[in-house]
């Protein structure tokens, strides 16, 4: 799912960092597989929390946890270097994440509800 | 917190699920009805040039500090001059672009075939949800909520006394309607979220005149400044060679 494959790898401008030296489209495929790491895993750890029957805050921690370890694990397939993939940290960090939310909760309270309140 | 309401399991097993289950199905279809529909027009042959020239003097934009000062004063030249650069517009013509584009009646009947493929099934969603399902609690969500939402969350109960956190299964539609767009962009691809775009596009679009962006685009390149990156390109191999050496 979501295969974490950076295809296209932009020359990384250290020397002359006002140079803007990306390509667009390839700055926009590796937003579009964060965008869906992004998604399926709100989506499964929405599942995770309502078959563990968190309430509340519990279960928004739970979502800031698999977001924050998704971005790790995306900075760690960027091999640590974030600027040759993405021209700013927030396209790592903030990207996808309300919309990654909303599928959070609707998951969570329908696997909730399934398991738990019936 | 109030007491905990007692569900029946029956309202799980025919309400919550195939509700679900139909959202998402119903989702997939419109998909490819959607698809299905979509009829393919011959672009006009002056709009796609005009795009074209638009595509072309971007990127002389774009890649303006790669080439030395003379390249992109001609460049910028063979684009913007006052004559019969590809950039400059005649004033008498941009009536005659919008005149043509609301005369067209092929992309009027595209955007209704997309908008009715959008609308039907919802409308007839919402209408099953509310004949069938109309007026019990069929969920609950996991965390507390302040009254204000219960307008949101309890649509077709009025009852002030139960929980907020509960919710009525006209709002459990909404509530898959919103959330399930994940979902839709995950299975069907990229595709189903980019329609809406394009769609948003197309109706900020619709009467929109090429020719504007033709002259914007070149007032952008006549202010663009021009500042040749070769020069510090030794540098920067430089600093690469050094890091190389050390």
């Amino acid at each position: 799912m979501a295969g974490h494959n950076e295809s296209g790898k932009k020359k990384s401008s250290e020397a002359a960092n006002d140079l803007q030296t990306f390509s667009a489209e390839n700055l926009q495929n590796n937003m579009k597989v964060i965008y869906y790491s992004q998604t399926f895993l709100s989506i499964v750890g929405g599942v995770i929390a309502g078959i563990l029957g968190f309430k509340g805050l519990a279960g928004f921690i739970l979502y800031f946890l698999i977001m924050a370890i998704s971005s790790v694990g995306l900075i760690a397939k960027a091999k640590f270097s974030v600027h040759s993939y993405f021209d700013c940290w927030n396209r790592i960090i903030f990207d996808g994440f309300f919309g990654g939310l909303m599928s959070f909760v609707l998951f969570w309270t329908f696997a909730y509800d399934i398991v738990h309140i019936f | 917190m109030a007491e905990d309401l007692v569900l029946d399991t029956a309202i799980r097993d025919w309400v919550l699920i195939p509700l679900s289950v139909v959202m998402v199905l119903i989702g997939v279809l419109r998909y490819f009805v959607s698809k299905l529909m979509r009829s393919y027009q011959v672009p006009d042959a002056k709009i796609v040039k005009e795009g074209q020239v638009i595509v072309r003097a971007r990127n002389l934009r774009s890649g303006a500090n790669f080439i030395p000062p003379k390249a992109f004063r001609a460049r910028r030249v063979y684009f913007s001059n006052e004559e019969n650069g590809l950039l400059f517009v005649p004033k008498g013509q941009a009536q005659n672009a919008q005149a043509q584009m609301f005369s067209d009646p092929n992309m009027a009947m595209d955007m209704m075939k997309k908008n009715l493929s959008m609308i039907i099934p919802q409308t007839l969603t919402f209408a099953w949800v509310n004949f069938f399902f109309s007026g019990f609690v069929a969920a609950k969500i996991p965390f507390p909520l302040t009254q204000r939402f219960r307008s949101m969350l309890q649509n077709g109960i009025d009852l002030s006394t139960v929980d907020v956190s509960y919710v009525s299964s006209r709002s459990w539609y909404f509530l898959n309607l919103f959330g399930l767009r994940g979902l839709f962009s995950l299975i069907l691809g990229e595709e189903n979220a980019m329609d809406d775009t394009q769609r948003m596009m197309q109706m900020s679009g619709f009467g929109f005149d090429p020719t504007k962006s033709l002259s914007a685009e070149k007032d952008s390149l006549d202010i663009i400044q021009h500042e040749w990156a070769l020069p510090k390109f030794e540098q920067r191999a430089e600093a690469v060679l050094r890091k190389l050496v050390s």
